[in-house]
């Protein structure tokens, strides 16, 4: 009796965590990637993630806090390698970043300009705008995610995007130096 | 609403509406550029936050998994394995224990254990069934053997009794049967030349790799039978 039922549960299971990869693997690769601007240790992080999601899966009731809930699972998965290897990827490596320049149109080198801005961006401020941007949370929802108030994130928010208008508003003159 | 508290909410947030940023956004052609200005930037920086994502990510993730679990589940067939494995070493130890270790510390107390067990199996009046040569047949395992019957032989078999193999000899006698045990030396039991209890009584033979053990009711005269015994046996090498 009970072993039917058990493989009937890890076929649900099966399905439910599937079903969970495909919805929301690229969101939380690309929120990875933000967070250590590292290809490959975004997928080892994104891999760790799913890998303890399953463990817990059954602990996720509400298919609705699934994004928010892996968000943490990654989020935690990161301050472990910070953990175990303090220094790597303290400082933004300008080489990690994908370089499109060569072979891309207009539009992806204008791409690859601002990611390198979002990328020096300090992470309190790049954090809740990739959250805001990518994830589609909310305000409280951000603020929830990293332990901070509304207010704090409101304002860091508000910095982020400042920043980036600001170096978009000076990026003629920025690119002219660059290609000159 | 100021215009920089105007600015810090589209700049926190490009897709917020309040009623005060409405009635702003109303009156002032600025602020309408700037909130356009503002989701321009937004699109753009979510097109370049967009970065590419490894194709085959999500094929890992499930592969990744599945060979995960089943690993695990082979892991947790090991173990349940081992422990089933320890389950049964103990209860095998336990049973060999049990059955097979020596309950008696002495000849006496094993030989009248041994006739009480069985003596509801035997009747002063049974037919004697035995030859002699099938006695002898079995008296080879304990390499002896009988020159003559020395009285009505009513049974003759081996017995496992309490771990140890016998010879058991059931001969009629004056007014209940008489049992004549064979048994091999066995360092673990204690032997007791003469014994008796409230109703048998018996003495033990010891030979050089066995012992015999007579015992009949008080009325039997044990040292008789144990001196036909000893007449009649004779060891081989």
């Amino acid at each position: 009796m009970t072993k039917p039922q058990v493989s009937y549960n890890m076929a649900t299971k099966q399905v439910r965590y599937e079903a969970l990869v495909k919805a929301l693997h690229a969101d939380l690769y690309r929120y990875a990637y933000w967070l250590c601007h590292d290809k490959h240790i975004a997928e080892d992080l994104v891999q760790e993630t799913f890998l303890r999601a399953w463990r817990a899966l059954d602990s996720l009731k509400d298919e609705k806090a699934a994004k928010s809930w892996l968000i943490t699972i990654l989020r935690r998965e990161n301050a472990r390698r910070f953990e175990r290897k303090r220094f790597e990827m303290s400082e933004y490596e300008e080489a990690t970043i994908t370089d499109v320049s060569a072979t891309s149109n207009e539009q992806e080198i204008e791409n690859h300009w601002l990611r390198e801005k979002i990328a020096q961006m300090p992470e309190e401020y790049r954090e809740p705008l990739v959250l805001q941007v990518i994830g589609g949370f909310s305000g409280e929802e951000i603020a929830s995610l990293l332990s901070l108030n509304k207010n704090t994130v409101m304002t860091r928010l508000f910095r982020a995007r400042n920043q980036l208008k600001e170096a978009v508003d000076d990026e003629p003159k920025l690119r002219g130096l660059h290609n000159g | 609403m100021d215009d920089l508290q105007f600015r810090r909410s589209i700049l926190a947030d490009p897709k917020t509406r309040d009623d005060a940023i409405n009635a702003a956004l109303k009156s002032d052609p600025a602020k309408q550029k700037f909130v356009q200005e503002t989701e321009s930037l937004d699109s753009k920086i979510a097109q370049a936050m967009n970065i590419p994502v490894p194709e085959d990510l999500a094929n890992k993730l499930i592969l990744r998994q599945t060979l995960a679990s089943h690993q695990q589940q082979k892991g947790k067939t090991r173990v349940r394995l081992a422990m089933a494995a320890s389950v049964a070493l103990v209860m095998g130890l336990t049973a060999n224990f049990m059955l097979f270790s020596n309950t008696y510390k002495n000849l006496a107390d094993y030989a009248i254990a041994h006739v009480n067990h069985e003596a509801a199996h035997f009747s002063n009046t049974d037919q004697p069934k035995v030859t002699l040569a099938s006695l002898n047949e079995k008296m080879s395992a304990f390499k002896g053997s009988f020159a003559s019957t020395f009285g009505t032989l009513i049974f003759a078999d081996y017995c496992r009794f309490d771990g140890n193999k016998s010879l058991h000899l059931v001969f009629q006698g004056k007014s209940s049967p008489v049992n004549v045990f064979i048994l091999p030396d066995d360092q673990d039991i204690e032997f007791v030349a003469n014994f008796e209890n409230s109703k048998l009584q018996g003495n033990s033979l010891h030979f050089n790799h066995s012992n015999i053990i007579v015992v009949g009711d008080k009325n039997e005269p044990i040292e008789q039978w144990q001196e036909r015994v000893n007449k009649s046996i004779t060891w081989s090498i």
